[in-house]
């Protein structure tokens, strides 16, 4: 199975404590919804292959606690990470401005600067919504991310989410493909090439 | 001739092909080619521009034909040319000559720089080739070469092709081709001669104007006029009166002991050859008419002074030997050493090697065993030193790869902390902070992360320059190895005896670094934890802040109380690291246990069994009061507790345990065995918040620990009074969830008597082996990123002193293609190779760059104007295949290499007397020199083309191009001719 796989590609999921990180993560690898999962301690781990433009990509996606404390724990495993999903909470505005922290944390674990980050405004489902979209989308332009809204509990938007992130590392050149990918630079302007001629390649000053 | 193509061709005539011979399926098969490239037709197009042969592109198309078994490789040339509106056009000069034909007589490509031969001697913008396909084929004698003009004829006329269709003979090398183009009623015929001897009458112009004329044959009198292009080029090659500015190191000067260290932290950069080998000036007349100037066997009007036209060229040497990119290679070459340390250093100290760590363990804490008692006229590597000595003695070795003045000098440049404290007592060695202050922010400093190396003022990153520098001066590998034995030692020796490492930032491994500088800091945070436990331990040091409740919590109430992060960080901060650590670990200097009461001072003893009584209610391991909270039940504050510190990890463990995880797998077992394995923070957190907050319960560590997980709501009471009622979340309710569980195994237990989260012991041995087993080629592996890091530095500096905006353009390529390369854990060879070749590349551009301005003498120049000029002038050189002199010779930069000829050529005029013999023996070389006023030497190559139009073969016929290009070098001598007939009547 793995033989027709394109790429695995590291996935992590960040954002404060309970704004339905791993509920995202089992409603996209499981399709399920569990109103009383246990919150997460450490990071936890979830494997799933999807098939973007017709590319299969094996998905590894790290789940990880939202709380304080665990924060001296967690970044360990950011490292290598092409792609980040980013939530918040959209009826818990604290979950929204506590934003910038996590981009900051990413920034300083992060071992490659061209991850590709996405904002993911959850629970649109709920009613007392505190967040509008539009300071979603605002927030998301300001830091070049990828912006969705989403509810794991109905499944707008998770899928989705998902995909288009996956799309956007695969199209993101150096960031996966560590093969064929970079050749090098050319240094001489077309010094050698033009075979044909005679012993120098037809090409020659006088001399 | 296209006779084939009108006939009536009546549908019942069968057109048999069977017994086609191999000649005329050769012949179809050129047409068929010819067909595919859409060749045939009207080739039409503007008029050259002036130049285009340089500036434009070329493009070439090849496919592969065979004669029997014979095969030849047919290929158009081609420049690319935007497309004009060919239908309008094409009507207009229905009566045109074809464009080749045309193209021999512009004059506005005439020697283009860098351009194919076939360009050069014809000046055509468009041909195909055939030749043999194999390098060494070769079609020599001459019914061959007829046959296959034959071929080419026919399927120009077949076709229609108004392309020249040329044919390669005799031996590639000889670069002779014949060939032919055709058009409605004209044709052209391409001939060549290639001679080694150059027959006396052809070395000056009115021979090879003889020759024009005689091949015309032009039945005409008088003859129309002649025009000629004449190059004449001058090859310098004796620079000598410019020294090249670059010294080759002063090897005597490093080992000679007086050394800074300072030497050992830079590498070195430069040509130690002249990166320009020749000079090569062409004076050029566009366009002079016959019978303006006189060239013939004795006399001569070309001066090149007096040339209107001057380009140069430089030739720049092939691999210059650049010191830089020397030591790139030979770190590189590291790499592939198979041997390891033992087996480097010999034979001996592989026998002994089990017992030398023993050994050196044991001298060390001999030396330093009695360690209240200071030793202060020893520095650290000293100690070592005469450890090693001891050991060497013992193990009769006396010869060593490093001399001990350059591993002194080695070892103080990389431990500058062992020299400061010569003088200074053992209590002052505690903090060592050289290195740790926070780093600048600045593009070039964070160039670690995007090479995966180590910051430019780490020790790693000294480290790695030091190994470069030895492994290049000092005893190649076997240097390496053992100043890599050396490093060890201290590297153990200082955690052995708490000595932070310089040269390290504080905190865990900075996982954009490469693993061994992680490695290296996790080595310090197993040492500074040692100490501070040691240090508790000894119980010496009264004037520590005593940390626990009383020191920090005022300090803690400063910071918005409810904001452990931020308390962490202050935790972080170097000076209550120490304090905060030293806590943890049974240290009996704890104010707060002698605050607490007398009787557990016992409690060292109790820990250590584990029995403590659940129920202690004396609160312990208090950081500081939460501020907001207070307990649920008691009512009082609630404190936040002092907790174990996670333990740091280099990314190789990192990698490890992500691996146990993830193997994990994803069932619901898998996930719940993973939390299980990640608890022990969460239980050991529990535990201290327990110990500092007797009494409370889960809701209030939540409402700690994860806020969120505590939801409050307004409630009205039976009383009508508004409360606030809070619960936990539905999250934390489910039964037996892990922190329910993991909140009933807890017992009340402050961090300093848990079990370590972090067993410094156990990773510092880890490290120190990790260490004592790198091979010398790992070690070169290791710091390969770092010397890289370190080698695009110093070529940046060097170009900031050049300013050359291409090396600028091609070393931010480099930056972005290492980080594309070293980021991966395994890069392959071939691309670190490609790296250190464009690193080279560099070098040797920048080396050229100083080169030329040495000789152009750019800095001397006094007027403004003119050395911008001159700088302009310079950078062309290195960019442009030619360059041409404005002014010609009479121009500023005209001037200085004129100059340069007449000094190369005062050298030369006093020659031995055998080479004056053997000059005035060539009278070809007299002439020249007659008419050159020995200002320059004479010309390597004389380049000449004549061109006129006249009518061939009868008077009567049209007047069509003819063309002969010449060019006369030393060996060899050529006449490429272009002759056109109108083949109306004929």
């Amino acid at each position: 199975m793995d033989e027709d796989v394109l790429t695995t590609l590291k996935i992590l999921i960040i954002g404060e404590s309970g704004v339905g990180k791993s509920s995202l993560l089992l409603r996209f690898t499981d399709d399920t919804f569990d109103p009383e999962l246990a919150a997460t301690i450490g990071v936890d781990f979830k494997v799933k292959t999807i098939s973007v433009d017709g590319n299969k990509t094996k998905l590894a996606i790290w789940d990880t606690a939202g709380q304080e404390r665990f924060r001296t724990l967690t970044p360990s495993y950011y490292r290598g990470a092409q792609g980040v999903i980013l939530v918040y909470d959209v009826t818990r505005r604290d979950t929204f401005a506590k934003l910038d922290n996590w981009l900051n944390e990413l920034e300083t674990y992060c071992t490659r600067n061209d991850i590709v980050k996405m904002l993911v405004g959850n629970k649109i489902d709920k009613e007392n919504r505190e967040v509008d979209r539009n300071e979603g989308l605002k927030f998301a332009r300001k830091h070049s991310m990828l912006f969705i809204e989403a509810s794991a509990k109905t499944c707008d938007g998770v899928q989705c989410a998902f995909e288009e992130l996956v799309e956007k590392i695969i199209q993101t050149p150096g960031l996966w493909e560590s093969e064929s990918q970079n050749r090098g630079v050319k240094l001489s302007n077309r010094d050698e090439g033009y075979g044909g001629g005679g012993a120098c390649g037809g090409y020659c000053s006088m001399l | 001739m296209a006779a084939d193509s009108e006939p009536e061709s009546e549908v019942f005539e069968i057109t048999d092909f069977t017994t086609a011979s191999e000649w005329e399926r050769f012949i179809s098969k050129i047409e068929e080619v010819l067909n595919d490239w859409k060749l045939i037709g009207i080739s039409s197009g503007k008029p050259l521009e002036k130049g285009v042969y340089t500036t434009g592109t070329w493009e070439e198309k090849t496919d592969e034909i065979s004669f029997a078994d014979f095969k030849f490789s047919i290929t158009h040339h081609y420049l690319v040319q935007e497309p004009s509106d060919k239908d309008g056009k094409e009507d207009l000069v229905e009566d045109a000559l074809p464009l080749p034909m045309q193209d021999l007589l512009c004059m506005n490509n005439d020697f283009p720089p860098r351009a194919h031969c076939l360009v050069r001697w014809y000046g055509l913008r468009e041909f195909v080739v055939i030749a043999p396909a194999a390098n060494n084929d070769a079609v020599l004698s001459e019914s061959k070469c007829n046959l296959l003009l034959s071929s080419v004829s026919i399927a120009l006329g077949n076709t229609g092709c108004q392309v020249p269709l040329f044919v390669q003979i005799h031996n590639k090398w000889r670069r002779m081709y014949v060939g032919e183009c055709q058009g409605p009623g004209v044709r052209t015929d391409f001939e060549m001669v290639h001679l080694r001897k150059v027959p006396t009458q052809y070395t000056h112009l009115s021979g090879l104007l003889d020759i024009f004329k005689s091949k015309i044959g032009c039945p005409l009198t008088p003859l129309p006029p002649v025009s000629m292009a004449i190059r004449l080029t001058y090859v310098l090659q004796d620079w000598q009166q410019y020294f090249w500015p670059q010294q080759p190191p002063d090897i005597d000067a490093l080992v000679g002991g007086e050394v800074g260290g300072l030497e050992f932290g830079k590498l070195p950069f430069g040509a130690c050859e002249d990166p320009i080998s020749e000079l090569h000036l062409a004076t050029t007349w566009p366009h002079l008419a016959e019978g303006i100037i006189v060239d013939n066997d004795v006399y001569s009007d070309l001066d090149p002074i007096q040339a209107p036209q001057w380009s140069v060229r430089v030739r720049k040497a092939d691999n210059p030997q650049c010191l830089l990119g020397d030591f790139l290679t030979e770190f590189f070459k590291l790499c592939r050493r198979k041997e390891s340390t033992d087996e480097i250093l010999g034979r001996s100290a592989f026998e002994e090697e089990g017992k030398e760590v023993a050994d050196i363990s044991h001298a060390l804490s001999k030396l330093t065993e009695p360690a209240p008692v200071p030793i202060h006229k020893l520095s650290v590597t000293n100690m070592v030193h005469s450890a090693k000595k001891k050991i060497r003695k013992h193990r009769g070795v006396d010869e060593s790869p490093l001399n001990n003045e350059v591993l002194n000098t080695i070892l103080l440049f990389l431990f500058p902390d062992a020299a400061d404290k010569l003088a200074e007592g053992f209590e002052s060695r505690t903090v060592t902070s050289a290195g740790n202050n926070p780093p600048p922010e600045n593009e070039d400093y964070n160039l670690f992360s995007q090479f995966k190396s180590a910051p430019s003022d780490s020790l790693t990153y000294k480290l790695a320059l030091c190994l470069c520098m030895i492994n290049f001066y000092h005893g190649g590998v076997k240097g390496v190895a053992h100043l890599w034995q050396e490093f060890v030692l201290e590297m153990r020796y200082r955690w052995e005896n708490n000595y932070l490492i310089p040269g390290l930032a504080n905190g865990p491994p900075d996982l954009r670094c490469c693993l061994l500088h992680q490695k290296l800091q996790m080595l310090n945070c197993c040492i500074e934890r040692k100490k501070a436990r040691d240090e508790g331990k000894r119980g010496s040091v009264s004037d520590r802040s005593p940390g626990g409740s009383c020191g920090d919590a005022g300090k803690g109430a400063d910071h918005s109380a409810d904001n452990p992060e931020k308390e962490k960080e202050v935790g972080k901060s170097w000076e209550s690291w120490s304090d905060s650590e030293e806590e943890f670990f049974e240290c009996l200097s704890d104010t707060e246990d002698l605050k607490g009461n007398g009787q557990e001072n016992g409690k060292k003893g109790g820990a250590k069994e584990g029995n403590k009584d659940p129920v202690n209610l004396k609160p312990e391991g208090r950081l500081h009061p939460h501020g907001k909270l207070t307990l649920l039940h008691p009512g009082e504050p609630l404190y936040v507790p002092i907790t174990q510190e996670p333990a740091p990890m280099t990314e190789d463990l990192l990698e490890e345990q992500s691996e146990v995880l993830a193997k994990l797998g994803t069932s619901a077992e898998g996930a719940h065995l993973r939390a299980r394995m990640q608890s022990a923070c969460l239980l050991s957190d529990m535990e201290s918040f327990k110990a500092a907050n007797p009494g409370c319960c889960l809701e209030d560590f939540v409402r700690w620990y994860s806020p969120r997980d505590y939801i409050e709501e307004e409630v009205v009471d039976e009383k009508g009074n508004v409360v606030i009622k809070g619960e936990l979340s539905a999250r934390m309710k489910i039964p037996s969830n892990m922190w329910v569980e993991a909140w009933e195994t807890a017992k009340p237990i402050p961090a300093r008597r848990q079990k370590r989260l972090f067993d410094d012991t156990r990773e510092a041995e880890k490290v120190l082996h990790y260490l004592a087993v790198q091979k010398p080629a790992d070690l070169a592996r290791h710091l390969l990123p770092c010397i890289i890091h370190a080698a695009v530095l110093k070529v940046k500096e060097e170009e900031a002193l050049e300013d050359i905006s291409s090396v600028r353009k091609i070393i931010k390529q480099i930056i972005s293609h290492c980080s594309k390369v070293l980021r991966f854990p395994n890069p392959e060879d071939k691309k670190l190779e490609e790296i250190i070749a464009q690193i080279m590349s560099v070098e040797a551009i920048i080396a050229r760059a100083r080169s030329l301005k040495a000789k152009f003498g750019v800095e001397k120049c006094e007027n403004e104007e003119e050395k911008e000029d001159l700088q302009r002038f310079v950078n062309c050189l290195l960019e442009q295949p030619e360059v041409s002199v404005i002014g010609a010779g009479r121009g500023p930069a005209g001037s200085i290499i004129h100059k340069l000829f007449v000094n190369a050529q005062r050298v030369s005029a006093v020659p031995p007397l055998d080479e004056e013999l053997r000059r005035s023996g060539s009278s070809e070389e007299r002439r020249l020199n007659v008419g050159t006023t020995s200002d320059f030497p004479p010309p390597t190559g004389r380049e000449v083309i004549l061109r006129t139009t006249v009518p061939r073969p009868a008077p009567y016929s049209k007047p069509l191009p003819q063309r002969m290009y010449s060019v006369l070098t030393k060996e060899d001598f050529r006449l490429a001719g272009a002759f056109s007939a109108d083949t109306t009547f004929f």
